[in-house]
């Protein structure tokens, strides 16, 4: 299992560091955030491969982070002697006995530790230093990386060529387009995975024994009559027989079925379902990498939740699954603890949330939680027409709309507060959470959620008693029931308890696009100052 | 843990014996076997492929590449934080003050051949612990061939593998040790030769090892088995040489050669020739090989040009030091038939002298004849 994840001028992470769950590893985060990214990087030191390719032959200068790029740029053009760019991957591994070869003090760690571990680097190779330095006579922010080279070792120091045995690892990408093939690498590589090496040669050899079947019978009879009379270049006989070399080796012919259709002819989430479930079901006890992209992707809802309970049937002891996901579905069925957001800062934050708030939101995955996570900011209020009056105070003070300025506002459609702070809270976001008073003393109502406010970061806002229970009464006593009347544009015959109690979200509505000016609550307008700092 | 030591006359077929006992162990057992020099690795796996291709665990290494590959480079580090091990240097020396990371590394990264005995065994104990786990985890059983050779800190590193729990399986023969690996260190010079037999003795009386002796030798005749024994005197407490090679020549056993038949004994016996050195055995116009190079070899007949030493052991029983010692035995034990040492007088030893024949003195005042009318004509 990997304890830790150490990255450094890798794409987006200029230096980054995290210690994934044993487990289940969800992996949320904004686009551009760098979620498909370390899944990549952390493939690349498990296997020295991305895409099926080797590093070194995939390497092109955007692999190196940017600002790391034109820092050095810019010293070395301020005749600053620093050293150009390095890529470092690292993974860090539990320290078991069968990964013990790869065991060393040979990482980044500070004080010297040694683990099992593998580091890939991206290091400027020493015969093109002097190449390399006359490049940088004139430099571009566009690294030479025809002077790097690709530097894969274990923390032993040994340098790897291939895959240690051990590492197992498969990789889930339901975006990519099908490949004329139907087979991929990453699924030829799964599916020879999934077999053992007794089992493997068996196929191979049998498959080998078709062929040679198939030129002994029916290829034969053709080959006597083509052989007489067909002269080739050097007049040596033509004849037909099956391919035996590698290129034509079993894995190229056998593909998976499903319902005796083949897999390259079944849908592409019915593709993604057949990788998972081939990936995922190992009876050997070896140490196991699954990375998953998008698993949403292609899928019904039920098909994504038939797909999700197969995924948790599956996982074992012994296998890290790494999953990237833009679904609340997926984040909430497979439970929140797992959560790993990634964001620009770099250090990725992990939610430390109480077990029973994990299992509230597993039994109501429908919920919206990636709002929650990917929000800068958020405001938690209670229905549809407090997340339109909040709205449009915010708007009256500060001319634009929340979401503009990365303030998410929520609303809770009678879900606990409580659980979508705890959540808030354990990610580090500021939240403004904004109730009714319902006529509660002020005590009573911050009891229930006091653990997780914090002056500053997290505060609780709601009306004065005197000025009324709920949203309604609030702002006919700041606006005055005549101008109130106006703005809902309803008679001053009409009753007007009534009219708002049947039509809550409808006279929200006409209060937020009326042209009079709003006389906002003031327990609305601290929010607002509060969550726009 | 079972640790065996078998110590092995020369000529005992140590290196087929090694190569049996591996390929009598279980076949996914993971063993290292560790040799000094290329040529005896070269050897051993060509044996191994032999009897034990199948068995797909077993590495062969030099005990340089052992100490390196899973002391030095991977755990450096713990001594000197932020620095690798970037390659070897044979015949490098640090600075006799050399203090630090320059006491191990030259300029260059590259470790000194004559300091990793050292920086490994201070490595075990930094990396607390790491180091031995390890190597635990990797191998089942280590198989170290030529034990006599180790030197300084080797010792303390056998030390820690005896006490893990990997197997060691050693074999040597304290009797031909006439390498040094390192040749400046003063460390544990009392564990060469006799002192290092010792050193086994005292681990085996506490049950950390079990001493055997093999004592049979294939290749060297009675003579030449029983003259080997007289070399090292009987304090040593080893026992007697038994030899079964029974095949005879009509020239077979340890005879003293005069200088002034040396010509004649060459031409009509072609022996391997051996001196001590480069700077020894001037006085004659022969092939040489230097004793220490022999090692390993065999062959039927050898012609051992003495040091002084040598001289003086054979005409008053003045007994050898272990060094020059270790080089004698390696010499003499070289040969199945026969040993011939040049000597002018040698009244202590009670050995043989050769004498050429009549018709060979004769074929030779002959032939100087020929030649000499052939020249004048």
């Amino acid at each position: 299992m990997i304890k830790k994840v150490k990255i450094t001028g890798y794409r987006i992470f200029e230096s980054f560091e995290f210690q994934p769950h044993e487990n289940l590893n969800l992996i949320v985060g904004a686009n551009e955030s760098g979620k498909s990214t370390l899944l990549e990087a952390i493939a690349l030191a498990l296997t020295g491969r991305i895409n099926g390719r080797r590093a070194s032959e995939e390497l092109n200068p955007y692999w190196f982070n940017t600002e790391v790029v034109d820092d050095f740029v810019e010293s070395r053009k301020a005749g600053e002697n620093v050293a150009p760019p390095e890529i470092r991957i690292e993974l860090f591994f539990e320290d078991r006995e069968e990964l013990q070869h790869l065991c060393g003090a040979v990482n980044s760690e500070v004080p010297t530790l040694a683990c099992p571990g593998t580091s890939l680097r991206i290091v400027p190779n020493p015969e093109y230093a002097d190449d390399f330095e006359r490049w940088m006579e004139s430099p571009s922010d566009i690294l030479p990386v025809e002077y790097y080279m690709e530097d894969w070792r274990d923390f032993a120091d040994n340098r790897l060529t291939q895959r240690p045995r051990q590492l197992i690892t498969a990789f889930i990408d339901s975006r990519t387009v099908r490949s004329a093939h139907g087979v991929d690498y990453h699924l030829r590589n799964i599916l020879s995975d999934n077999l053992d090496p007794s089992e493997r040669a068996a196929v191979s050899l049998a498959y080998r024994q078709v062929k040679v079947s198939l030129s002994d019978g029916p290829l034969r009879e053709i080959n006597d009559r083509i052989g007489v009379g067909q002269a080739s270049l050097h007049d040596k006989p033509i004849s037909l027989a099956m391919d035996q070399s590698p290129r034509t080796s079993w894995e190229t012919a056998i593909t998976p079925h499903v319902d005796r259709v083949p897999f390259s002819m079944s849908g592409q989430g019915q593709q993604a379902a057949i990788k998972i479930s081939l990936a995922m079901d190992r009876h050997s006890d070896r140490a196991q990498f699954v990375m998953v992209e998008e698993p949403e992707n292609h899928l019904s809802h039920t098909s994504l939740a038939i797909l999700i309970s197969r995924m948790q049937d599956l996982a074992g002891e012994q296998q890290q699954l790494f999953i990237t996901t833009h679904s609340s579905f997926v984040l909430n069925r497979l439970g929140l603890s797992s959560l790993l957001l990634v964001g620009p800062s770099g250090a990725p934050r992990i939610p430390e949330l109480r077990d029973d708030t994990v299992r509230y939101f597993q039994k109501l995955p429908g919920y919206d939680t990636l709002r929650l996570a990917l929000a800068d900011k958020v405001v938690l209020v209670e229905g549809p027409s407090d997340e339109i009056i909040f709205e449009r105070v915010f708007v009256d003070i500060y001319g634009r709309r929340p979401i503009e300025l990365g303030i998410d506002v929520i609303s809770m459609g009678g879900l606990s507060a409580a659980r979508a702070l705890e959540l808030c809270a354990s990610l580090g976001k500021r939240v403004a959470v904004v109730r009714d008073n319902d006529g509660i003393e002020a005590d009573k109502l911050r009891e229930p959620i006091d653990d997780f406010l914090e002056a500053g970061e997290r505060e609780l806002f709601f009306g004065e008693i005197e000025h009324g229970n709920t949203l309604e009464p609030q702002l006919v006593h700041f606006d005055g029931e005549d101008k109130f009347r106006r703005m809902l544009g309803i008679s001053a015959r009409a009753n007007l308890a009534n009219w708002m109690e049947r039509g809550k979200t409808e006279a929200a509505l006409r209060i937020a696009s009326s042209d009079e000016t709003l006389n906002a609550p003031d327990y609305l307008r601290a929010a607002a100052e509060f969550i726009h700092g | 843990m079972v640790n065996r030591l078998t110590l092995a006359v020369a000529g005992s077929g140590k290196t087929r014996g090694l190569a049996e006992h591996c390929a009598s162990l279980p076949r996914h057992r993971r063993v290292a076997v560790i040799t000094f020099t290329q040529a005896n690795q070269a050897v051993l796996r060509t044996r191994l492929a032999a009897v034990a291709g199948d068995h797909a665990g077993i590495e062969v290494m030099g005990w340089f590449a052992f100490l390196s590959r899973h002391f030095a480079r991977p755990f450096v580090p713990f001594m000197f934080p932020g620095r690798r091990i970037l390659g070897f240097s044979f015949d490098g020396r640090p600075h006799r003050f050399a203090k630090g990371a320059a006491r191990f590394l030259d300029s260059e990264s590259r470790v000194y051949a004559c300091e990793l005995g050292r920086l490994a065994h201070e490595l075990i104990e930094a990396s607390n612990g790491s180091l031995m786990r390890r190597l635990e985890c990797i191998y089942d059983e280590i198989v170290i061939d030529e034990i006599q050779d180790f030197s300084a800190h080797d010792w303390d590193i056998l030390d820690v593998l005896l006490g893990s729990s990997i197997d060691v399986t050693m074999v040597g023969d304290f009797r031909q040790a006439v390498l040094v690996t390192n040749p400046r260190s003063s460390k544990h010079k009392r564990y060469a030769y006799a002192g290092a037999i010792e050193w086994f003795r005292e681990r085996a009386e506490t049950g950390l090892v079990e001493i055997s002796y093999s004592s049979i030798t294939y290749r060297c005749r009675p003579e030449i088995a029983a003259f080997g024994d007289t070399i090292f005197g009987p304090e040593w407490g080893l026992p007697q040489t038994e030899s079964k090679n029974y095949l005879e020549t009509g020239h077979d056993g340890v005879f003293l050669v005069h200088p002034d038949n040396v010509e004649v004994y060459v031409k009509q016996f072609s022996p391997l020739c051996l001196r001590n050195a480069s700077s020894s055995g001037k006085r004659y116009d022969l092939d040489y090989v230097n004793f220490r190079v022999s090692k390993g070899t065999e062959h039927q007949r050898v012609l051992i040009v003495p040091t002084a030493a040598i001289e003086k052991f054979l005409h008053a029983g003045v007994a050898l030091e272990p060094g020059p010692a270790a080089a004698f035995y390696v010499a003499s034990t070289r040969a199945f038939q026969s040993v011939a040492i040049v000597v002018a007088k040698a009244d202590n030893c009670g050995l043989p002298w050769w004498e050429p024949s009549t018709k060979m003195v004769a074929d030779k005042e002959k032939t100087a004849f020929q030649s000499d009318t052939a020249r004048r004509s």
